[in-house]
């Protein structure tokens, strides 16, 4: 280390990137952003081309189809559930994560960190097809899971679950709330294990602070930077949801439970209109952007202190 | 933080009743479920243990059956050979290029670090019409390859912003006392840093491999027959007459054993895994 301090030629040599390094270490991902990009600009002018069958049609017909997406109904109740997931599919996990997270660090009881753990972060290892279909078992209305808890407690549940269409995709959120709960909850647990805000807690337990007080005004402010990352990922992945509307209802009864990305297979292939289709797609693409920026700023400025 | 309050420890307790019940009734339900006879299960509540454990409704899940056409053991078969290839590919090519991003700072690294901080949460469905198109014009429609491929596109760019998470936090001094000894950075690279570095792609492996492994959207949209993953199957087996109940909870609890598994016995791993994701990229 000291023959490098007294070198500097050597230093700043080390500053560029030879080509062979260049073909090593960047060209490869360099190939693959390519391809990916490249397939996202084809998409966008594949939504703005004439593709309604199975043989590719690139006429260009400018946003014909954003305008016949706009003018359905189903599309507006797409984006109205896809509003849902983002509010009541963040919100609450964020939330809840916080408090579970705080109380497991004030538990006095030994060992329950890692039982909770493994308890809650479970889900995250299991897909969506397997969680949706488990839970179609818990929520059926005669047999299911719930009802029949309900039913030996002698309440006769007024529940349908996923086959109510006005709360249908309420209930669609709580799964994802569960599968999520346990990856939330060890983000932000993480968060808090730093040394300043661990001394900021002590100083503040000194003065009587009570917990809740603690919490709110020395705990929330100095953890925003791992809520930015929850929220973000939430946000992105409840915007993404797809598996668990297609498993347990395929966007029904009727098309109560549809969202954008349910809306999309349907349109691109079943009714093999691939340019409305693909319309969809760039619509969820802009929207997951708007969502991310906050977060690649974020991780931006990290990345290069 | 740690506190000594009474009231706390009956909260503490409460929340862990309903947490453990709220978390183990699925699986309890998937369990008991997949070792009841058929008549067991539409007669009497879910909630009710087996009487005889039917452990041949695994072989029948797996194998199929008169009553279960959905066979899993191809499909299972299919996600391996796809899972991890996508695995070892995306962690190799994503280590080099994440060790590019975590040692330079040039305009041009951070417009690489821009599109593969986007490229994470590309939402398929705004790529998913091309990649039919792709894998169809070269011809990879019905083999692993294709669906390898579009997960490599997808998978790569978390690969490297992982991996580089990690290289972030390995000292440069190793690297440095190589070059001086006049290594290049390329050998340095293989022989100092991926050695040092097995624990986090380890972690990466895990994250890749849970992730392809549970795919399903695109999996639906690309797999044919042949290259059916386990996913595509087990979807079949939802509101399907060709599957009843029982042999439907075995094959959930297959296609999540695998996954379950690693994470079961390598948590300490998947969790790092986890975490590289959230906290620093």
């Amino acid at each position: 280390m000291i023959a490098t301090k007294t070198q500097p030629t050597q230093r700043h040599r080390k500053k560029g990137i030879s080509i062979s390094e260049f073909l090593v270490f960047t060209f490869p991902l360099l190939i693959f952003l390519l391809i990916l990009y490249g397939t996202l600009l084809w998409n966008v002018y594949v939504s703005m081309a004439n593709w309604v069958s199975t043989a590719p049609d690139f006429t260009f017909k400018g946003l014909q189809w954003y305008k016949f997406l706009f003018g359905q109904s189903r599309f507006w109740i797409d984006v109205q559930n896809n509003f849902k997931w983002l509010i009541i599919g963040v919100l609450p996990t964020t939330v809840v994560a916080i408090f579970l997270a705080y109380l497991l660090e004030l538990a006095p009881i030994k060992g329950v960190e890692s039982y909770v753990r493994t308890l809650i972060l479970y889900p995250v290892a299991m897909s969506f097809v397997v969680t949706g279909t488990v839970w179609s078992w818990m929520y059926q209305p005669e047999k299911g899971v719930f009802n029949s808890i309900l039913a030996s407690m002698g309440i006769h549940s007024p529940f349908t679950y996923t086959n109510d269409p006005k709360t249908a995709t309420y209930w669609l959120i709580v799964i994802f709330i569960w599968q999520y709960l346990g990856f939330a909850v060890i983000i932000i647990q993480s968060s808090f294990r730093t040394t300043e805000l661990q001394e900021m807690v002590e100083s503040a337990t000194v003065d009587g602070a009570s917990k809740l007080r603690i919490l709110i005004s020395v705990i929330i402010p100095n953890i925003r930077s791992g809520i930015l990352i929850l929220v973000s990922l939430l946000l992105i992945n409840s915007l993404k949801v797809f598996d668990i509307v297609w498993i347990v209802t395929r966007g029904g009864p009727g098309i109560s439970t549809d969202v954008l990305a349910t809306n999309m297979i349907v349109t691109a292939y079943d009714q093999r209109l691939a340019s409305a289709g693909a319309a969809i797609g760039v619509i969820i693409f802009l929207i997951a952007f708007v969502l991310v920026i906050p977060y690649t700023l974020y991780a931006l400025r990290k990345w290069f202190e | 933080m740690k506190s000594k309050s009474k009231t706390l420890k009956v909260i503490v307790i409460i929340v862990l009743i309903i947490l453990t019940i709220v978390y183990l009734l699925p699986i309890y339900v998937m369990v008991t479920n997949s070792l009841k006879t058929l008549p067991e299960i539409t007669q009497r509540t879910y909630l009710a243990l087996p009487k005889q454990p039917q452990f041949k409704n695994f072989s029948s899940a797996l194998f199929g059956s008169k009553e279960f056409l959905i066979p899993m053991a191809r499909p299972i078969l299919n996600s391996a050979i796809i899972t991890v290839s996508v695995t070892f590919l995306a962690v190799f090519f994503g280590g080099l290029g994440g060790y590019y991003l975590s040692r330079t700072k040039s305009k041009f690294t951070r417009v690489i670090f821009i599109l593969v901080g986007i490229a994470l949460y590309m939402p398929y469905q705004a790529v998913i019409i091309p990649l039919t198109t792709l894998t169809a014009r070269i011809g990879l429609i019905n083999s692993h390859l294709g669906l390898i491929l579009c997960y490599m596109i997808i998978n790569i760019p978390l690969a490297a912003v992982l991996m580089g998470t990690f290289f972030l936090g390995v000292p440069r001094e190793l690297e440095e006392a190589a070059e001086v000894d006049g290594s290049s950075r390329i050998q340095t690279f293989f022989k100092i840093v991926i050695p040092i570095s097995i624990p986090a792609y380890a972690s990466v492996a895990i994250i890749i491999f849970t992730q392809v492994w549970n795919e399903f959207f695109i999996a639906l949209t690309l797999v044919t027959p042949k290259t059916q993953t386990v996913q595509v199957a087990m979807a079949m087996t939802e509101g399907s007459t060709i599957s009843p109940y029982n042999l439907q909870m075995a094959a959930s609890l297959l296609t999540v054993s695998v996954p379950l598994l690693i994470f079961l016995f390598l948590g300490r791993y998947f969790i790092r895994g986890v975490l590289a994701g959230a906290l620093k990229g």
